[in-house]
């Protein structure tokens, strides 16, 4: 166990370290950089040559790239052209509330997800099942960006029972010493402010977690429907053992290995689907930055958040493989 | 077995009840809000402001906000281009129209306590005038440079000398502005919001003159414009947290009729639908650019109402003209003109109701404005391809056509409708177009500008103040890379309205100036729109402008 | 009798089972998931292909005249009713379709074929090769697809952007394929038929084609509708997002979804129609590469 966990943790660095070649080659790839499409107006030749020089942009690529490699891992990732505020504190203040959404999503895909999918595979082949094989199909297939507007439009406009666009309502005032705003609500004791940030989150937890609750709930039937008929589950049956222990000790427990291994596998797709969802909800988090600032040309923005999140879909990865082979005995028994 | 499985599903039945029950019960989601609160007005923004310092911005929302802040000398009578007395009570010229003396108000504090009086008006002017380095970037100080071209040591070839020379303090109530050349429009160029008086004292105390380039951009570097924005106003600035809210306070100290709300907060929402979804469900109290598909929303739900600037814009497509272009042939333009199917668009539900063709680059209202004589281009196909086919560029003529995307202005609500429509018809004309997009700011705006932007592109223009130089002067004036064009009859009749001080005479300038544009055609208006604001009917008294400078002091919050 | 004669008359009692492919056709059959699927798959391709007879109307055209108020509905005219232009809603769903298909056909296969090369090398080559060519693909899927994609959109090559859409959805494409081949490979190189072979001398790339590809044709054909299946909603995610052709006309269903977002109010089917598309043309790939999975896992053969 140790020795895979150390030869994992090893492994982190040369994939960091090409990540951070890959969005710095990127960024000098992506059109009009910083000299020219923010000269704007004024960007004639030898203007352009003067902010280069300036920037040490006309530097041999490999020097650039190591200054950039010595900026970044300082935690300086520039600055904001839209907010002029440092990308740094911009995702201090945007992650938590991504990370808040993706988990309330997470947890919503779990806990209808994990019944569903258990429940299907007790009741193999009655309607409920093919009902909701059918339905976790559609999950998949339906875009996230249309079922997070179909569900603003019908429960926000339409209804008028959930609100539709932020985290929190402008006329809840609170202090944010984590930045984590349903944490903070509980920190602070204020639970109108829980109240309000849970509705805010309501919508696009829902939207955001259609697919992980689809898949969940796939994996969970698959993977109980193979449990089930396992030689060692028939065994316990036949001696007499209540089926709730059953269910419990044997099914479930089993059952859970392949399921936790997909939860963090999720994140990449809860990563990708936070863009859209926060787009539709004007959710401010680090989804609608990223998307935002692909519009305005925000290029700091564009190659600070990206690379950030790449190493935190890295980083989750890892604690993924690392919990699994802790979780699967044949690993963590191994040296 | 049985059991355990009707557990699950008695408790998911429960959950999924819970929620419906929830919703249901708690009727129309409602922004909680207390006594306190019913004097509070919440208004949602299209973004958040750049910063809090009048000198250094041109946006929209910076300037939304310093507007309730600082004042300048001289203020508009609500709703109107009319000017009146703001911080100046009495002004006359002298001198040959070079010298302006302005008699200032007394007893008016700025926020920090310190007192307003002819010293703090020079340190503000000086202050422009002295700007320096990254300050001097058309990024930062575009309204100094658009009204006084320049400062006392330009560091750039392309700013023109200034046109301010000095400010004098005649004791302590009195200033005497001296410019190097009259200038017709000054004093409705003073109430822009840009030329604000800000406290000396703040603006020295938290460096307000400290700012550099990063990245291309000007950034202020200084705690005054993000923290200690500091003028005379009926409100106060209390707080900036970007991305979430500003919020400005009642200035109980206010010189004048004090503020009938107690508190501000301008809530940034970029996107326009969100905006107006937020009104429906009480999230927010009032907002600016109503979308022209939501009108009828607003207007069908008793508890909105729906508000109209008078209409101060104009939306045209540029011409660039230059090394090659087709554009530089008359008959080209002339082909543009009759191909673009303007009546269509604005008949159509891609522009709100009340929006006009445009005959001519300025507003009717303003003055200078030709009512008779002025050529017209209406759509007419077979029309335009005749003049292609005689012209130098045969049918199909290739041109490449800009516009801008993710972007809504009062003037151009959906800009890819008008592309989608403007396209169709001058395809049906004889052109070959190929469609082009960059987002508005900063690739766009600056392209148009520079005159990269293909041979048409869709921008337009919202007046600052009432003057007709702020709608031709500005692009006509003088050459330009955005249009690209030399003409001096052109030039020549604007410059003299300019410098000319007479009102009589200046409209006849105009009105000559507009009917020469209008046959030469450097760019093609196509609409003016009166842009619409959406409030909550329990919000009373606000005035919509045509320069949007529009005080929340004379708004009031009543009923639930 | 021959004890070979014997051997050989039991050998042809035992009912054959007519090999991978006839058993997994023969379960597919008699999966209505998979053939609902297909009818959904199949009104698609059609659709896309013969769209120019099945629209009423050129997608991009725009009457002289456009409609007041946005927008009629669905009408004897206009099927679907028209958009805020008065451009016909169904002739552009038709016309999307057919968008989606290029564009998610050509992205899938130029990943499927670029990555099955690299896994192919990766896999047979081994040593450092595959180390490299591995570490390649875990960076390109330690950034989620969908950033992936924008980001290659982002750099706006200059080729016509209907080109750089397909670019962009293939790369994500490419490290998946190749993991899936490599692991193929990997996995059966040990097996005893490519021992055997190798043994008696045939040569290393008769093996991989002959043998060791197709077994391994399977996962990528149920892979391959998978891939097609997300293709179609990263092209619709990259057209809401605003970063689709330049021409607002073009009729793609993300960019319609994304437009429909601003007349919700006032004309919902604008946002359902293409949203219901979208969803369809997915779901129906979905069910198919469920239904191949399913037909192609030997677990389930003989059963």
């Amino acid at each position: 166990m140790l020795r895979f966990v150390v030869r994992r943790l090893l492994l982190l660095v040369p994939i960091l370290l090409g990540l951070s070649i890959l969005v710095f080659l990127w960024i000098r790839a992506l059109p009009g950089g910083p000299a020219e499409a923010l000269l704007g107006e004024r960007a004639t030749a030898a203007r352009i040559a003067e902010v280069r020089h300036r920037y040490g942009l006309d530097r041999p690529i490999v020097a650039q790239y190591w200054d950039y490699l010595k900026t970044t891992a300082s935690g300086d990732l520039g600055q904001s052209i839209s907010s002029r505020r440092s990308v740094m504190s911009e995702i201090k203040q945007r992650f938590p509330a991504t990370l808040q959404l993706a988990i309330v999503a997470m947890i919503f895909a779990l806990g209808v997800g994990l019944p569903l999918g258990f429940l299907a595979a007790k009741w193999y082949g009655s309607v409920f099942d093919h009902l909701s094989l059918v339905g976790s199909l559609i999950g998949i297939s339906i875009p996230i960006f249309f079922l997070a507007v179909i569900l603003k439009y019908i429960f926000s406009v339409r209804l008028g029972w959930l609100p539709s666009i932020g985290q929190i309502s402008v006329t809840t005032e609170m202090n944010h010493p984590t930045n984590f705003y349903l944490l903070d609500a509980v920190i602070e004791w204020r639970w109108d402010a829980f109240w309000d940030v849970t509705r805010h989150l309501i919508l696009p937890a829902i939207a955001l977690g259609s697919i992980p609750l689809a898949i969940i709930m796939r994996i969970t039937r698959a993977s109980v429907l193979d449990v089930q008929n396992e030689d060692y589950v028939r065994t316990a049956r036949a001696k007499g053992l209540s089926p709730q222990i059953v269910d419990s000790r044997h099914v479930l427990r089993n059952a859970m290995l392949p399921i936790s291994t997909i939860i963090g596998l999720q994140t990449g797709l809860l990563l990708s689907g936070a863009v859209l969802t926060e787009t539709v909800f004007q959710y401010p988090g680090v989804g609608n930055w990223i998307a935002q600032a692909i519009f305005n040309r925000d290029y700091p923005v564009i190659q600070g958040g990206i690379l950030f999140l790449a190493v935190v879909f890295v980083i989750v990865n890892l604690v993924v493989d690392i919990s699994y082979a802790f979780l699967n005995p044949r690993i963590r028994l191994s040296r | 077995m049985r059991r355990k499985s009707r557990k699950l599903v008695l408790l998911a039945g429960a959950c999924a009840v819970a929620l419906v029950v929830v919703g249901a019960s708690s009727g129309a989601y409602k922004a909680p809000h207390g006594k306190a609160a019913l004097k509070t007005l919440v208004f949602g923004t299209s973004a958040d402001p750049i910063v809090m310092d009048g000198a250094l911005v041109s946006d929209g929302e910076s300037l939304r906000a310093i507007d309730q802040v600082t004042e300048s000398l001289i203020s508009l009578k609500p709703g109107t281009t009319k000017v009146q007395p703001g911080l100046a009570l009495r002004w006359k010229t002298s001198k040959g129209g070079k010298a302006w003396t302005f008699a200032l108000r007394r007893g008016v504090k700025f926020h920090d306590g310190t007192p307003f009086n002819a010293a703090a008006v020079c340190y503000n002017f000086n202050r422009w005038y002295n700007f320096s380095g990254p300050f001097q970037s058309a990024d930062a100080t575009y309204y100094w440079q658009a009204i006084f071209l320049g400062f006392k040591k330009n560091e750039s070839s392309d700013l023109s000398p200034s046109l301010y020379r000095s400010c004098k303090a005649n004791g302590k109530y009195s200033v005497t502005i001296t410019l190097a050349k009259p200038f017709g429009p000054l004093i409705p160029a003073l109430s822009l919001t840009n030329f604000g008086i800000a406290s000396p004292t703040a603006l020295k105390k938290y460096n307000a003159n400290r700012g550099e380039i990063r990245n291309g951009i000007f950034t202020p570097t200084g705690s005054y414009g993000r923290d200690h924005p500091t003028g005379t106003g009926p409100f106060k600035f209390k707080s900036w947290t970007v991305g979430e809210k500003l919020e400005l306070v009642r200035n109980a100290q206010y010189w004048g009729k004090k503020a009938k709300l107690g508190r501000i907060i301008f809530r940034p929402i970029s996107n326009n639908t969100a905006r107006n979804q937020a009104l429906q469900t009480g999230e927010i109290m009032g907002y600016d650019l109503v979308a022209p598909a939501d009108y009828a929303s607003i207007r069908n739900n008793s508890k909105l109402k729906l508000l109209t600037r008078p209409a101060f814009n104009v939306a045209y497509v540029t011409i660039h003209q230059g090394q090659g272009s087709p554009m530089n042939d008359l008959k080209v333009r002339q082909a543009v003109a009759y191909g673009l199917n303007r009546g269509g668009l604005i008949r159509s539900a891609a522009y709100p109701p009340g929006a006009v063709v445009a005959k001519e680059f300025q507003p009717p209202q303003l003055f200078g404005y030709a009512k008779t004589g002025v050529k017209t281009y209406p759509f007419n196909s077979s029309r335009a391809r005749q003049l292609l086919n005689s012209s130098s560029c045969k049918v199909p003529c290739k041109i490449d056509f800009w516009y801008p995307s993710a972007i809504s202005r009062p003037y151009m609500p959906d800009p890819k409708r008008n592309f989608e429509v403007f396209q169709a018809s001058l395809e049906a004309s004889g052109f070959d177009v190929t469609p082009h997009t960059a987002p508005w700011r900063p690739d766009y705006v600056g392209k148009v500008s520079n005159g990269t932007a293909g041979d048409l592109n869709l921008i337009g223009w919202t007046g600052d103040y009432g003057d007709p130089d702020n709608f031709l002067g500005v692009f006509f004036g003088t050459y330009s890379d955005q249009f690209g064009f030399r003409n001096s009859k052109i030039f020549n009749i604007l410059q003299k309205a300019r410098t000319e001080t007479n009102q009589a005479k200046r409209t006849k300038l105009y009105q000559q100036a507009n009917r020469i544009i209008m046959n030469y055609l450097p760019a093609i208006p196509y609409a003016h729109t009166s842009p619409a604001l959406g409030f909550r009917k329990t919000v009373k008294g606000y005035k919509p402008s045509p320069v949007s400078l529009e005080p929340f002091s004379i708004v009031s919050v009543g009923g639930v | 009798m021959s004890i070979a004669e014997i051997e050989s008359t039991e050998l042809a009692l035992e009912p054959s089972t007519g090999g991978l492919w006839r058993d997994a056709w023969f379960r597919l059959r008699r999966n209505p998931g998979a053939i609902v699927g297909a009818i959904f798959v199949l009104t698609f391709v059609v659709v896309a292909i013969f769209a120019p007879l099945i629209a009423p109307y050129p997608p991009e055209e725009i009457p002289v005249d456009l409609p007041a108020t946005c927008c009629p509905g669905p009408s004897a005219a206009h099927w679907f009713g028209t958009n805020v232009v008065g451009q016909d809603t169904f002739s552009r769903i038709v016309y999307g379709a057919r968008l989606s298909l290029i564009v998610g056909v050509v992205s899938v296969t130029v990943g499927l074929s670029i990555g099955m090369l690299l896994g192919a090398i990766a896999g047979y080559v081994g040593g450092f090769v595959d180390s490299v060519i591995m570490r390649l693909m875990d960076m390109l899927l330690a950034i989620p697809g969908l950033l992936l994609a924008i980001g290659i959109v982002a750099l706006e090559l200059p080729i016509p952007k209907i080109y750089q859409l397909m670019v962009a959805i293939g790369v994500t494409n490419i490290p998946i394929f190749a993991r899936l081949l490599r692991g193929s490979i990997l996995a059966q190189r040990d097996n005893d038929f490519v021992l055997a072979a190798r043994s008696v001398g045939v040569k290393r790339p008769t093996i991989l084609f002959g043998h060791i590809l197709p077994n391994a044709l399977g996962p990528v054909i149920v892979q391959g509708t998978l891939a097609l299946a997300t293709a179609i909603i990263d092209v619709a995610a990259l057209g809401f997002l605003g970063l689709g052709p330049d021409d607002p006309s073009t009729p793609e269903w993300g960019n319609m979804l994304n437009d429909a977002q601003d007349y919700l109010a006032a004309q919902p089917l604008l946002a359902i129609f293409p949203g219901i598309a979208i969803m369809i043309s997915v779901l129906g790939f979905n069910l198919i590469g469920d239904g191949l999975r399913e037909a192609l896992d030997p677990k389930l053969r003989g059963r």
